[in-house]
């Protein structure tokens, strides 16, 4: 397919300017990770500062348990996206396909569940926390961001299959497979940009939170990379160094993981294969 | 071998432990049955001290445990008002730490909630003199006022300001304000000539009351009418006295060297003032005692640490506000937990621990023995810091000084940003102050309405169940017939519904109930009261304005998430090169943590410094016909504060909108570009007439849950506008919650207002829904 090189032009002008404003915070997030004695604010705009140096990024490693903080990470964000995928894979398609009694009900009540601040549930939260005795372990906290994490994946996914038409499945049952494997062989494949939506917001619904974090950890050994870079911010002397440098280190598995996914995100195939 | 793996990280998983060989090691030896736990006794402390402190903390614990070898300490940084919050969800179900180390504004609140218990049995007469008697809190019991407890030991005093001067731009410090006038005025200085100084007499952080205090004594003014001996110990309620003529003198003092003198930058928080400062750019600053040693150290500057002068119209030194910091036993320690923790309290608090902090970090013991310490007659800073926590006045133990600097704040901001008078601000002060401790002091008494409530709750309930018994009869029966559609649904459903339903119905309880400070743990059910107070009480006008915005903030933000969102995504899927490198740099603002970039958001709107209005000068200049845009104070005024809120949301939230238009365009099949270029549309039609219906399924569910977390979105309006600055101005209704819950123990009030917002919420999206026919089946 071919187009006008103008457009062709314009595309390029449009990216590249968004481009910019994307980055352009996010580099001053990288010049004050490089600028030495924690000074967020500076008066002169340079993405190199005069006596840049890299200590923020050695203490880390060196002075800060951030290896084990960010094997913290990926351990609950890899346990909520496996869970959150399977759950909402499932979840979505039911209500995508099947005319059930309670159906509507269920939707709207998963979407409620979104509705409140969540700054007032802390309390309840943490005094359920503790009568579980989920204190200070893994699951109190994956739990509650699977929970968190569901209701918009699920609504995603239905979303997603109702992209797809229901003709592929027709043709599936024609073949001899069941309502289940149709769903596994034909559905499933065709919904990865979906999928791919999911587990990225599962994922990131784990790495970035900090604020229930805070209420289930407890113990510096095991915190999340969130609740440890938080701990560099107190009130009129945050270690602003460690605060810039460990949040670009953050981003990166984010755009790792992005990277690895985002070729199922586009991948191309299509639905054009399919008449209606 | 998968299902050992699998298993060792359930196992892992389960005691929370990334695992390192050591780990491993113990716990193969539990698997194998012969391990042994560790026998040491755990002895848990939270703290707030701030970085250079922790580490001399550390190392004194390190010393204890090794004197000590049955005791483990955990040691657990929390920021100040996280700790309060930590401690106070704790002290709920019994469980927190043994030690908390903090400030001491929020010790009258632990006491109130009986978060604290007396240390006087190992803290005896003779003991407790040997300590700085402002360094310790003898407080009354909540329930019997007659029993005296001590529940706060301190191990420093201070936490003072003083005037830091850099000595490369002036010689000596000022006296006498008359001199700080005149030696600011020599230092303001516009090198450029552009009609904005490149370097500003004097600097402080004048968003915050703390900061004013000194200009308040000063001028023979105080906080409050009844505690004139200064040591905070008065035990009749306090009464604010913020609208006294004093007062009124000294916030016009300090507002004439913004707007007669100009000696001030149009905008300093406390990030911008250090800066400032340590950039050479301002001539003096007043800061507090925790931050002398990064300007003393600092490079290319020479800081001076000196007294605040004296007021010239008054002869009255500038003094701080004082108070120390320490320790208390929690109240979850008992027994042997609690003699541990008093011992490593008294360890804490000893000569030797408090010797190592004077000497590595400047701090000003509690332990009047170590006064004499030669560092404190021949270190010069040393020498001042001690002589302005000797002058200093001791900041009032009562929770009521907490509504007292929220009453303070906004006019105090509006002052400063020119939109009130001196006169006006301290009686909004004054105002503010007594309201706001009413709220903090009162109890709600249960109306009318709360007996009935119950059985209300219950025939709501009951009318439910019949209304809708049908349905469940059919839920049954249907439950065999669409085995599979269930199967599929009700786990997810399960793990959402077991997290919220518990902490939903709390609220819903909560919303009918009292719990206040004063009612932390008594609090009872009083009926529609917190209700009524949102629409109809003296805040309501206020409510009103606040729901508004918050609806402004939610379609502008929503709006432009999905217009940006799916235009980036369109261009995007053209034939273009380098499709993955754009998708990549594009998704980066979702990529990196918003708690950073919203504070570099803050900085860029700086009016001085900040990049934005860098910016539209810099457009002024290249293209000065083209916009002639203007420089604005966005952080300030409350408008533009508010737009800066939204363009730093906005930048966060487009990239997760594009991801998703991108998933959703892959499904439009290229056939129908191919009719419809047949039939001869523009690509305008084709956008409008393929795309975007098309991509309707897919942006729905995203642009429903987008309105919702917009709503509720707290983060961003508190980090941009640093909790509602200008004056409170900035706030949506999660925010305005927040600020009610938080700082005023108003929980009731909070709980209700969240219903609300709840409510409003439910009712959106089922309109929304309803238009949009998002929850149809597809067929």
């Amino acid at each position: 397919m071919n187009e006008p090189r103008t457009l062709t032009a314009l595309r390029h002008v449009v990216l590249l300017l968004f481009v910019a404003i994307a980055l352009w915070p996010i580099l001053d997030v990288v010049s004050i990770s490089l600028r030495p004695g924690d000074r967020l604010r500076s008066t002169e705009w340079e993405l190199i500062p005069e006596n840049w140096t890299l200590d923020s990024y050695r203490q880390l490693f060196t002075e800060q348990p951030f290896l084990r903080w960010l094997g913290n990470s990926l351990l609950v964000s890899a346990a909520v996206t496996t869970f959150g995928v399977v759950l909402a894979s499932m979840g979505g398609y039911a209500f995508s396909r099947f005319q059930f009694v309670g159906r509507q009900a269920m939707m709207l009540s998963i979407l409620t569940t979104q509705m409140f601040p969540a700054t007032m549930l802390l309390l309840p939260l943490y005094i359920m926390i503790a009568k579980l005795g989920l204190i200070n372990t893994f699951w109190g906290l994956s739990i509650f961001y699977v929970s968190t994490a569901l209701p918009f994946c699920i609504w995603q996914m239905k979303g997603f299959y109702d992209t797809i038409p229901i003709s592929l499945e027709e043709a599936a049952k024609i073949d001899g497979c069941s309502q289940f494997s149709a769903f596994t062989k034909v559905i499933l494949p065709v919904a990865k940009p979906g999928l791919v939506i999911t587990a990225l917001f599962s994922f990131m619904t784990a790495w970035s939170e900090y604020i229930v974090a805070a209420q289930v950890l407890q113990d510096r050994e095991m915190f999340t990379l969130p609740l440890g870079i938080k701990g560099f911010q107190s009130s009129m002397s945050t270690q602003w160094g460690l605060y810039a440098a460990a949040s670009i280190l953050v981003s990166i598995p984010v755009v790792l993981v992005f990277m690895l996914l985002s070729r199922y995100l586009v991948s191309g195939m299509t639905l054009g294969a399919v008449k209606e | 071998m998968v299902w050992v793996g699998l298993q060792r990280f359930a196992e892992l998983f389960a005691r929370g432990q990334a695992g390192t060989v050591n780990k491993l090691l113990v716990l193969l030896t539990l698997l194998v049955g012969c391990g042994k736990q560790d026998p040491r006794q755990i002895v848990t402390l939270w703290h707030q001290m701030r970085p250079a402190d922790r580490a001399v903390l550390d190392s004194r614990i390190e010393d204890y445990e090794q004197q000590n070898p049955g005791i483990d300490v955990r040691a657990l940084y929390k920021e100040t008002e996280e700790l309060r919050s930590g401690l106070e969800s704790a002290v709920l179900v019994g469980a927190g730490p043994d030690i908390v180390y903090g400030p001491w504004d929020t010790l009258g609140v632990y006491n109130e909630i009986g978060a604290v218990q007396d240390m006087a049995p190992w803290f005896p007469p003779e003991v407790q003199r040997q300590f700085d008697p402002r360094t310790l809190a003898i407080l009354s019991d909540k329930v019997d006022p007659s029993i005296r407890k001590l529940v706060f030991v301190g191990d420093r005093f201070g936490n003072h300001l003083a005037l830091i001067y850099n000595r490369n731009l002036l010689k000596e410090p000022p006296q006498t304000t008359d001199e700080l006038i005149a030696a600011a005025k020599t230092n303001t200085v516009d090198h450029t000539g552009n009609g904005r100084p490149d370097r500003f007499g004097i600097v402080w952080n004048y968003t915050e009351p703390f900061f004013v205090i000194p200009f308040l004594t000063g001028h023979g003014a105080w906080v409050f009418a009844n505690d004139e001996a200064g040591d905070g110990r008065s035990e009749a309620p306090p009464v604010p006295e913020l609208d006294t003529p004093e007062a009124i003198a000294a916030y016009q003092f300090v507002a004439d060297l913004k707007t007669k003198h100009h000696v001030l930058p149009v905008s300093a928080d406390y990030n911008a003032a250090r800066e400032l400062f340590l950039a050479g750019k301002a001539a003096m600053l007043i800061d507090g005692d925790w931050s002398w040693q990064d300007y003393l150290s600092a490079e290319g500057i020479d800081a001076v640490v000196a007294p605040l002068p004296v007021v010239s119209s008054t002869g009255l030194p500038m003094v701080s506000m004082v108070s120390p910091k320490g320790y208390s036993l929690s109240v979850a320690a008992q027994g042997d937990r609690a003699e541990n923790a008093i011992h490593l309290i008294q360890f804490l608090t000893d000569t030797p621990t408090q010797r190592a902090f004077l000497e590595q970090q400047k701090i000003i013991p509690s332990r009047l023995s170590l006064r004499d310490h030669p560092l404190l007659k021949q270190d010069p800073t040393l020498i001042t810091s001690l002589a302005l926590t000797q002058s200093g006045r001791v900041m009032p133990l009562v929770t009521e000084m907490r509504a007292v600097w929220d009453a303070m704040r906004p006019p105090y901001q509006l002052l400063m940003s020119g939109n009130i008078t001196a006169a006006t601000a301290t009686r909004k002060m004054q105002q503010g102050a007594e309201r706001k401790i009413i709220a903090l002091t009162s109890i709600v008494q249960p109306g009318v309405t709360a007996p009935l409530l119950p059985y209300a709750g219950m025939t709501l309930l009951l009318g439910l169940l019949a209304w809708q018994r049908h349905s469940f009869v059919e839920f049954v029966r249907d439950l065999r017939h669409n085995r599979l559609a269930y199967a599929f649904a009700l786990p997810s459903l399960l793990a959402i519904f077991l997290v919220v339903v518990f902490p939903l119905v709390f609220n819903v309880v909560l919303s009918f109930s009292n719990m206040s400070l004063q009612s932390f743990r008594t609090w009872e059910i009083v009926g529609l009261q917190n209700y009524t107070d949102i629409f109809i009480g003296d805040q309501a006008t206020k409510f009103w304005g606040v729901f508004l915005k918050t609806i402004f903030w939610t379609a502008i933000n929503v709006s432009l998430h999905v217009s940006i969102g799916v235009l980036l995504a369109v261009v995007i899927n053209g034939p273009i090169r380098g499709k993955a490198f754009y998708r990549l740099l594009l998704i980066i603002p979702w990529a990196v943590p918003a708690y950073i970039t919203a504070l570099t958001w803050r900085g860029m709107f700086d009016y001085e410094f900040g990049a934005v209005n860098h910016a539209i000068v810099a457009i002024n200049y290249y293209l000065p016909e083209l916009l002639r845009l203007e420089v604005i104070d966005w952080l300030n005024l409350p408008n533009p504060a508010f737009a800066a809120c939204i363009i730093a949301n906005v930048w966060l939230g487009f990239p997760f909108m594009m991801i998703i238009a991108l998933g959703g365009l892959q499904g439009i099949p290229q056939e129908l570009y191919e009719a419809a270029r047949i039939d001869r549309a523009t690509r305008w039609q084709q956008f409008w007439n393929i795309t975007l219906p098309m991509l309707k399924p897919v942006l729905i569910p995203a642009v429903t849950l987008g309105a919702i977390w917009t709503f509720n979105n707290l983060n961003v309006v508190w980090l941009v506008s640093n909790g509602g600055e200008p004056a409170d101005q900035t706030h949506i209704l999660v925010s305005y919650v927040y600020k009610a819950v938080f700082n005023l123990y108003q929980y009731g009030y909070g709980a209700a207002l969240s219903m609300v917002i709840f409510l409003m919420l439910v009712v959106f999206s089922m309109f929304f829904l309803h238009k949009t026919q998002a929850t149809e089946r597809v067929n």
